[in-house]
């Protein structure tokens, strides 16, 4: 009988090779004894305690070897300690070398931690990439003039129904824009993101409940289901399912039953929300209807079948476009499909649930970042090859010794990896140390973490072996390729090809930083010259209020205003129903009002407003021709017949009316009824003037159901908010105040714009720092061989100028090649970018000589301080020097 | 002489060495012990035991012949060195010494 073959096998593995025979000597005759006297099967158990038995140190422990094994190690230790005594030897560029790549792999890091969020927009949820919503593009004859992402409420059902590609759809009614406001208990609260959505919404997306049941969710008018965030801000309990959600309204509240609780949404989707109403409660309490085909304002995803294809769903499309039209479902309109994970980056449509990124951006900071990385790894080729020459000798030597080619590019790799890795932890403290200001200028979400995620070690570690590879391969190539007998003799100097080569990679560094500056001055200039036009509206010292809810809201403003009124410091007091700096999608809009002579009927898309008899004034805006709504004018909606209108010149040139005077008391079809043009104001920017303009009409509304603007003289801000909020809740006990500045909501739209403006100017930045770091390195590095030269010519009579333009000349001439390179790239890119905006700057030469200046003037300061202390060094000395 | 660098356990096993010699290997070294005290003993723990006392000089190794139950490998002698023999008569010394202190009546009340 033998013992166990694997318990063997186990200790031939962990015992020490010298001891074996002893051990297993031993164990075996043990064995053998054992069967003897207690039978096969206890002896084998006792034999696996045995050889348990000897996992102790003593017989783990390899016995020394006489000769030290791997050689390789020695060879490595000497690189290490060489390398060691490099870096000290010239601790300035080390730091430059160190410096360069950790605050280039820094920003690399970081933006491609920015990047890969925008990335994973929709991640969240495993069906993404077979939802697909469907939007509406308004037609004018054959051309798109605008595209809607709402639709008609039938819409998903019946492509369902008619299209084999379709296993499913939800709708997202989007309710009570921009914020809805509910009672619970006695408190009133602002919900800023409530949807209305089907059943299905719940299969479609991934918001498993926390709380109530997943079968039979959402049928049944009234129902409503919390995020996790909102339970707790407003019933401080997970534990919410029965309790009551009220909307107020003038006309009996909706008690809304709360059925479930979901996680909050993602930062990552383009569709949050704070709550969810079942979609019967838009039929029973809101007006919608089922069949409604005349007007859109529901979101609608559809859910592809597993094996469809995208591009045979838009041909179908195209068919079931056409059933409608034949139908008149729809008459300018095409319903076309949008995958949802391209809406973050690419839809620009009107009514979007949340502004979009732009993928155009989004990528070009990619790219500016692998170029600041890249300049750092020039710095480093840079660096190290004109450093050469003075290992020449020691390459010399060690190949005369007996080294290899291959042995010197493993030393030199060997010093690009241990820099690299510095760079690498100073790196990861300098993200550590940005993280929190680039989250918020990113404009990331809050709580956005760098370092738990795998992918910032995953894309360290790439970065590093990227940085390695790509600065250390040129050196090591070089440095290796010396001729010893050549370096040796001493007759080896600076050759042509490495100078030239060196010279075009700073070239490819300044044409960079040229045109990022550039660039940058641009977008800054832009910006700021979007903040400064002239809007056409007057938005200072103007605070805006909500109105309050319930039944008491029409009764009460009347005190309200003349309360305010009476105060000193308040100008005027308007009513409208939004107010210019808010999207312009919270106006309603209709296609197709025209003329009612006009022999050819176009499809436009109008945005209609309501405001009251103040709000022109209140505004500032400019009145071309009739009059203002007065006293006397019957509100819009009372009375359908008679609707006054007040439009801008916008909508008066699409209705092809030459003048503003020739348009008054023109008859206007809106919804099947006369109407009659009152008046005509100048355009006026309603969003930012980076948007052209959009045709207005104004309608007459005396009611307090959106907003109440507030004009103020001018004064302190802060006691102007105190002394609203106070007349507010005099008059509105029981209503949120909710509030804001119209001038600082109107800067909102150009948060974009800032932090594209506020990310690129901190990439240009770095990347400056990278160059002109680079840049003083090789000044150091030339001058310092320069020395001898230096005091020979200032002992036959050289000036300080004449030398430091000499030391400078190349330098220079260097930076003016890729000025004249980088102005031309710099003029295409900013002309193409410039032609984004309705309104915008005029390229003047300044735009493009003032960079161009700018960096002449920082290589001429991180040159200089070598150069003129060169240039004064006193001749006796540098003779001297060896 | 320090007397602190012997384990208990490693006196046992010098003690059965120089009991069993000059058969004295680690095999009849476990076996023995066991049977005298009736509790399993591992060859792993002797085996180490036996290379402490060899490393502090109380034990001599050689090999020995080759049997078949072992799988042709080779059996390892040990004797006691000079030295080894001094530190056991020296613990014997000390404990004899600490016996016969003891008072009869306490040894007779054990029984």
């Amino acid at each position: 009988m033998r013992p166990p073959k694997l318990a063997d096998r186990l200790l031939a593995w962990f015992c020490a090779p010298h001891l074996r025979e002893d051990v297993l000597g031993d164990l075996h005759e043990r064995f053998s004894l054992r069967t003897a006297r207690e039978g096969v099967r206890n002896a084998r158990r006792r034999y696996w305690r045995d050889v348990l038995a000897y996992v102790r140190p003593e017989f783990i422990r390899r016995q020394p070897e006489v000769y030290p094994q791997p050689t390789n190690t020695t060879m490595l230790r000497n690189y290490i300690k060489i390398a060691w005594r490099t870096f000290r030897k010239d601790t300035t560029f080390t730091m430059i070398n160190v410096v360069g790549l950790a605050t280039g792999l820094a920003v690399a890091l970081l933006i491609i931690q920015y990047v890969r969020f925008e990335l994973s927009y929709e991640n969240t949820h495993p069906l993404a990439d077979r939802i697909v919503r469907l939007t509406m593009d308004y037609m004018n004859g054959g051309t798109v003039y605008s595209q809607d992402t709402e639709t008609n409420p039938p819409l998903g059902a019946r492509i369902k129904r008619e299209m084999s590609q379709v296993v499913n759809y939800t709708r997202a009614y989007p309710v009570g824009e921009p914020n809805l406001t509910v009672q619970i208990g006695e408190n009133y609260h602002l919900v800023e993101r409530v949807l209305a959505v089907d059943s299905s919404f719940f299969s479609l997306f991934n918001y498993p409940l926390i709380q109530g049941n997943r079968n039979d969710l959402f049928t049944k008018p009234r129902q409503a289901i919390l995020t996790e965030s909102m339970a707790l801000t407003y019933f401080n309990t997970l534990d919410v399912v029965g309790k009551t959600v009220k909307i107020p309204k003038s006309a009996g509240s909706i008690l809304l039953e709360v059925i479930g609780v979901v996680p909050d949404s993602p930062a990552n989707t383009h569709l949050k929300f704070d709550m969810l109403l079942s979609y019967p409660t838009m039929l029973s309490d809101f007006g919608e209807r089922e069949d409604n085909w005349e007007g859109n304002n529901t979101l609608t995803y559809v859910q592809l079948a597993e094996n469809a294809s995208y591009e045979r769903f838009e041909k179908s499309l195209i068919a079931f476009n056409n059933r409608l039209h034949k139908e008149k479902r729809l008459v300018n309109e095409q319903v076309i499909g949008q995958k949802i994970s391209d809406i973050h980056l690419y839809s620009h449509k009107t009514f979007e649930t949340e502004p979009n990124n732009e993928a155009r951006s989004v990528y070009f900071l990619l790219g500016v970042a692998f170029l600041v990385l890249l300049s750092a790894f020039v710095n480093y080729v840079n660096l190290t090859t004109s450093k050469a020459l003075d290992r020449a000798r020691e390459i010399g030597m060690r190949k005369v010794v007996g080294s290899t080619r291959r042995q010197i590019k493993t030393q030199i790799f060997t010093e690009t990896l241990l820099i690299n890795l510095v760079a690498g932890g100073l790196a990861v403290g300098l993200v550590a140390a940005l993280r929190s200001v680039f989250v918020e200028v990113a404009g990331l979400p809050e709580g956005f973490t760098v370092f738990q995620d795998a992918f910032f070690w995953e894309s360290l570690g790439a970065f590093l072996l990227l940085s390695i590879g790509l600065s250390g391969f040129y050196p090591a190539f070089v440095l290796s390729s010396f001729d010893p007998v050549v370096v040796l003799k001493g007759s080896f100097s600076r050759s042509v090809r490495g100078t030239l080569l060196r010279k075009s990679l700073v070239v490819f560094q300044f044409t960079v930083t040229v045109i990022l500056l550039a660039q940058t001055f641009a977008v800054y200039k832009q910006v700021n010259f979007l903040r400064d036009q002239n809007l056409g509206v007057n938005i200072d010292h103007t605070l805006v209020v909500k109105a309050p809810a319930g039944a008491n809201a029409q009764k009460d403003y009347g005190a309200f205003r003349q309360m305010l009124l009476d105060e000193s410091q308040v100008k005027a007091v308007s009513l409208s129903g939004t107010v210019p700096g808010l999207r312009s999608t919270h106006m309603g809009t209709t296609t197709g009002v025209n003329l009612s002579d006009a022999i050819k009927k176009t499809s436009y898309n109008y945005y209609l407003t309501q405001i009251d008899t103040s709000f022109i004034g209140l505004m500032g805006l400019t009145l071309l021709a009739g009059e203002n709504f007065d006293a006397s004018t019957q509100p819009a909606f009372s009375d359908p017949t008679n609707r006054q209108l007040i439009v801008n010149e916008e909508t008066i040139r699409l209705w092809e009316i030459p003048t503003p005077a020739a348009a008054i008391g023109k008859q206007v079809d809106l919804w099947g009824r006369k109407a009659t043009i009152r008046g005509v104001v100048k355009n006026y920017h309603y969003e930012s003037p980076k948007a052209a303009y959009i045709p207005i009409i104004h309608m007459y509304s005396p009611n307090f159901d959106s907003f109440a603007s507030v004009k103020f003289a001018g004064g302190n801000a802060r006691d102007q908010l105190t002394m609203l909020r106070k007349v507010y809740e005099a008059n509105f006990p029981h209503s949120p105040f909710s509030y804001f500045f119209l001038d600082s909501e109107y800067d909102k739209q150009y948060k974009a714009d800032d932090r594209f403006q506020q990310v690129f100017g901190a990439l240009t930045g770095f990347a400056i720092l990278i160059s002109c770091l680079g840049l003083f390195g090789l000044a150091t590095f030339t001058v310092s061989k320069r020395t001898k030269e230096i005091g020979i010519r200032k002992v036959i009579g050289a000036s300080t100028i004449n030398l430091m333009v000499l030391l400078s000349g190349d330098f220079i001439r260097t930076v003016l090649i890729s000025i004249f390179i980088g102005l031309p790239i710099t003029y295409f890119i900013i002309k193409n970018w410039l032609a984004n905006y309705a309104v915008r700057i005029e390229l003047s030469w300044w735009l493009f000589a003032s960079p161009a200046l700018l960096v002449m003037l920082l290589v001429l300061v991180s040159i200089s301080s070598k150069t003129i202390a060169t240039a004064l060094m006193n001749p006796v000395k540098s003779l001297r020097s060896e | 002489m320090r007397r602190s660098d012997l384990g208990e356990f490693e006196e046992v096993v010098l003690l059965t060495v120089a009991a069993l010699s000059p058969g004295a290997y680690s095999v009849a070294i476990a076996e023995e012990l066991e049977q005298e005290t009736g509790r399993p003993v591992s060859t792993g723990a002797v085996h180490a035991a036996l290379q402490r006392l060899e490393q502090k000089g109380y034990l001599r190794s050689e090999m020995g012949e080759a049997t078949a139950e072992r799988g042709g490998r080779r059996k390892r002698f040990f004797t006691v060195t000079a030295l080894g023999g001094r530190v056991l008569n020296e613990v014997h010394d000390v404990r004899t010494r600490l016996w016969d202190r003891i008072v009869p009546t306490i040894r007779l009340e054990w029984r």
